[in-house]
């Protein structure tokens, strides 16, 4: 029997990364420019404190209860049924999180590249490739998400990088925006693009040193949302925040404007939207694992195969009930405030119970851990 | 040695404990030899049903005890069997008369003028030895029969390895005997910690199968692991290590290799230094290595035998021709039917224009110029040396060209094609190549239904597989995930040998110094100029 307990520190980081980093960044400046029009920037940056608050949250709790998902250290700090109605909310939450993040890049993929592809068709493919992948165990899970970090962050920034000739810092300023009243909403509807931060409940049983779980997350969020920052100065940059507001996915139109040196691609959209199939790929495996395992783990189930596949297909009608992109978006932006009760009050109110109970994990040995086999 | 243990631990049936090999011998299974000489060679002749080259001489030992030599005529060594069996026993006479009591002793100690001589009294082992091309010699009164190893199997000498040449490096590959093989190694390592550990697999071809590895090196739990998987195989024959590969291997459905074989001691004894098991069986060339990682199918002996900067540089170069023998067609048939946009546009025109005439699309032309160029390939290779450059030429310049001409496909494919087929050749190990060539048509397929996106959704599910693989345990991408730092320094590049003082951690080698520090102090310590222009000594 292998030891289960091999995630290094690096690469809990690296699920932080890949799992933030989504479908989400093609509209995320759309959404920053709605709030605070050139104050985008700021109101990402503040986005990104809302996520941080979050991740203490998980993450403290993770490392109170070092060999425990939340599904497990929720049922000791508040009891069997009041942990269940939780449980099963978050649950629910990150099925319909992977639904939306599917259907959302399905429309992306339909609308700039597959004109005559049915958006079922991409939205299911997606589907098919996390549940397939979703049925590995955690370490492997670990090594899909590393593997593709570097896939995902350096093309990111490498159109951040060649879209920043064409920027105008004029368009940047004022940098806390010209009204802001909406700030609120929007700093609120980005915290929510961090929500992934949540994997985290599911790293840190498996980690190597649990303790240096914070480390990992602060790291991992800190790489993540400074992508996004940058893709939003970049955009907000080049385009300026009444241009953006007339786009529907900023950051697709921010690679579309970008060319590389010497002209080896003419455009480079296509390009990026191939590569950021596997960005999307990891957010959605990372959703529907978490899916998968709380169910598991919830249902008392030894295996978290068979439940993937079983939820596919809930999962794919989810996924096509909102009726257009307007109405996508819309859902979007409700699910994932609603979201936030769930990734962060939750897991904040069960951190101060379990403070006030006085109520702990096993803490992990300090001795060097049995290496594999 | 090795000799000695396997004919020993085969007579001692300690290991691999009597499994009947055959139903004749099942009925012999505990019988053991009779005093009568006339009854055991009764029981021997049944069993063996008098073949045309099982011979029996008879004659007398010290010309008193009646006695027979019982051998296969085509297995042995003629001259040895007069010169250092039969020949001691006739006429080596005692000073004073033998009782059958102690011949047994006086054969062994005083007579026989043969190293490798064992007695044993059961039906079965004398059988199997026998069948080895063993000579027998059973005398009457005796209860046990004495058995010399006289066999000799006609073998190749040891050649330039046929599939693995390098232009710097040993010329040594292994051939089909096993004793030579071990031989091979054990002359590249001299350490008494390399075991050679030999075994038994298949029940009518009693393959001997030797596992080599450091004892002080190897991680212990790897060794135990391969020869716990190599014991529980029951088969009827291993006729290469081939079969053995598929036996052991970890996913049986995968297309990616998770064993490495190969036919150069060099390179096995490089890869026992650094912690890893080797697998010989006799009959085959090719030695198996485990566990086996992706990176090591496209390294090469001479990345480390030649300077690492050139190396590095053609290790890279291997490398993209590696990925590009999977991925350029479905790249091509993606941009071409979904984003001739992304190409710039003078590229473009000529793409278009060079497709002008041809009917189908993209993705047929691709598949169709594929298919062919795989049959000519496996046809390049069933055909005999004498015509085979000659067809091949004909095959690729001929029908290539044709093919554009009639129309049938535009001169790009071609050129993608070619490309490809020869970046698959680029791969040292054929079977990592031949995984990702295959691997390549569902590419293209998918790349024709998704363009770019497909091709995206194929890697990510062939990297996914490669991701969930393992070999003996080990993750198939290591050192690149799970990171090992030791390790990337062998990844994409080839570091400078002083780089590299330890052995790659993520095997779990038990002695981990390759070089010691002091000695690399020394090497990289500015060198005097002995030989330069000395200064002004001899000027005039």
């Amino acid at each position: 029997m292998s030891n289960m307990r091999q995630i290094t520190t690096i690469q809990s980081a690296a699920v932080q990364v890949s799992t933030i980093i989504g479908v989400g960044v093609l509209a995320l400046p759309l959404i920053a420019v709605r709030a605070a029009d050139s104050g985008a920037p700021l109101v990402t940056l503040l986005g990104l404190m809302v996520g941080y608050v979050g991740l203490f949250a998980i993450t403290i709790l993770g490392m109170r209860f070092p060999d425990q998902s939340i599904i497990q250290y929720s049922e000791v700090i508040i009891g069997k049924w009041l942990a269940w109605i939780g449980n099963l909310f978050a649950i629910v939450f990150f099925a319909v999180l992977t639904s939306l993040a599917a259907r959302e890049f399905g429309e992306v993929v339909v609308t700039s590249v597959l004109k005559s592809t049915p958006v079922e068709v991409t939205v299911i493919v997606m589907l098919l490739l996390a549940s397939f992948s979703c049925r590995n165990n955690i370490i492997t899970f670990t090594y899909l998400h590393h593997f593709y970090f570097p896939l995902i962050l350096f093309p990111g920034l490498g159109i951040v990088v060649l879209s920043m000739k064409n920027a105008d810092l004029i368009n940047l300023q004022p940098i806390i925006g010209n009204d802001p009243s909406h700030m609120l909403t929007g700093v609120l509807t980005i915290g929510a693009l961090f929500q992934g931060t949540f994997i985290m409940t599911l790293v840190i049983p498996a980690m190597r040193k649990p303790q240096k779980a914070l480390l990992a997350g602060f790291v991992g969020l800190l790489i993540a949302g400074g992508l996004y920052v940058a893709i939003v100065v970049a955009a907000v940059g080049v385009f300026g925040s009444e241009e953006i507001k007339n786009l529907l996915w900023p950051t697709l139109e921010l690679a579309k404007a970008t060319t590389l040196p010497a002209n080896v691609l003419e455009r480079l959209d296509a390009a990026f939207l191939a590569v950021w199939v596997t960005a999307v790929f990891t957010t959605l495996l990372s959703s529907y694992f978490l899916t998968i395992r709380m169910a598991s783990e919830m249902f008392r189930l030894q295996d978290h195969k068979a439940i993937s596949t079983f939820l596919l297909p809930f999962v794919f009608i989810l996924a096509m009930l909102p009726t257009n992109i307007i109405q996508l978006y819309a859902v979007i932006e409700d699910v994932g405030r609603v979201g936030l009760y769930i990734t962060i009050a939750y897991p904040g109110l069960l951190l101060i119970i379990s403070l006030v109970r006085k109520k702990r994990g096993n803490q992990p040995s300090d001795n060097v851990m049995e290496p594999l086999h | 040695m090795p000799i000695n243990s396997w004919f020993t631990s085969n007579n001692n049936g300690t290991k691999n404990s009597p499994q009947p090999a055959s139903p004749s011998l099942e009925k012999l299974q505990d019988q053991t030899i009779s005093n009568s000489l006339e009854e055991t060679l009764q029981v021997i002749q049944g069993v063996m049903q008098n073949e045309d080259d099982l011979l029996v001489r008879r004659f007398h030992v010290f010309a008193q005890h009646p006695a027979v030599l019982i051998y296969y005529s085509s297995m042995i060594n003629q001259t040895m069997v007069n010169q250092d069996v039969l020949k001691p026993l006739m006429k080596e006479m005692p000073s004073e008369k033998v009782g059958t009591e102690q011949l047994h002793d006086v054969i062994l100690n005083d007579t026989l003028y043969h190293s490798q001589v064992n007695t044993d009294d059961r039906y079965t082992a004398v059988i199997e030895e026998l069948l080895r091309g063993n000579t027998i010699v059973l005398i009457d009164g005796l209860t046990r029969a004495i058995i010399i190893n006289t066999s000799s199997i006609e073998n190749r000498s040891v050649d330039q390895p046929a599939t693995e040449q390098v232009i710097r490096g040993p010329r040594e590959g292994f051939i089909e005997m096993l004793d030579k093989n071990i031989a091979l190694i054990r002359y590249r390592l001299l350490t008494p910690e390399l075991r050679i550990k030999t075994m038994e697999i298949g029940r009518r071809s009693k393959s001997r199968v030797a596992v080599c590895y450091l004892e002080d090196i190897a991680n212990a739990e790897l060794v135990n692991e391969v020869f716990r998987r190599l014991s529980v195989i029951d088969i009827d024959a291993v006729l290469d290590s081939g079969y053995l590969e598929q036996l052991i291997e970890d996913n049986h459905h995968s297309p990616f290799p998770q064993v490495q074989y190969t036919e150069r001691p060099d390179k096995v004894a490089a890869n026992l230094l650094e912690g890893r098991v080797a697998i010989l069986v006799n009959g085959s060339p090719l030695a198996l290595i485990v566990p086996s990682v992706f990176n090591q199918f496209y390294q090469t002996v001479e990345d480390y035998t030649e300077r690492y900067l050139l190396m590095s540089a053609i290790r890279i170069a291997r490398l993209i021709a590696l990925v590009f023998s999977l991925i350029f067609p479905s790249l091509y048939v993606a941009i071409i039917s979904f984003n001739p946009e992304l190409i710039p546009t003078e590229f473009a025109v000529a793409v278009a224009g060079g497709r002008a005439g041809v009917p189908f699309p993209a993705v047929v032309e691709v598949l169709i110029i594929e298919i062919s160029m795989e049959v000519l390939r496996e046809a390049t290779i069933r055909l005999p040396q004498q015509v085979g450059g000659a067809l091949s030429i004909v095959g690729v310049l001929v029908i290539g060209q044709a093919a554009v001409a009639a129309g049938f496909s535009s001169p790009i494919t071609v050129v993608i094609i070619a490309l490809t087929t020869i970046g698959s050749f680029a791969t040292p190990a054929y079977n990592a190549a031949l995984a990702l060539r295959l691997l390549r048509f569902p590419l293209i397929i998918i790349s024709g239904i998704f363009g770019l996106y497909g091709v995206m959704i194929g890697c990510i599910l062939i990297a996914n597989h490669m991701l969930a693989l393992k070999s003996f345990g080990m993750p198939y991408l290591t050192p690149l995930v799970p990171g090992n730092f030791q390790g990337m320094k062998d990844l994409l590049i080839r570091a400078p040998l002083t780089w590299m003082p330890e052995r790659p951690a993520f095997l779990l080698p038990k002695d981990k110094k390759r070089m010691s520090q002091a000695s690399i102090d020394e090497i990289k310590k500015t060198k005097p100029d002995i030989v330069g222009p000395k200064a002004n000594k001899e000027d005039p």
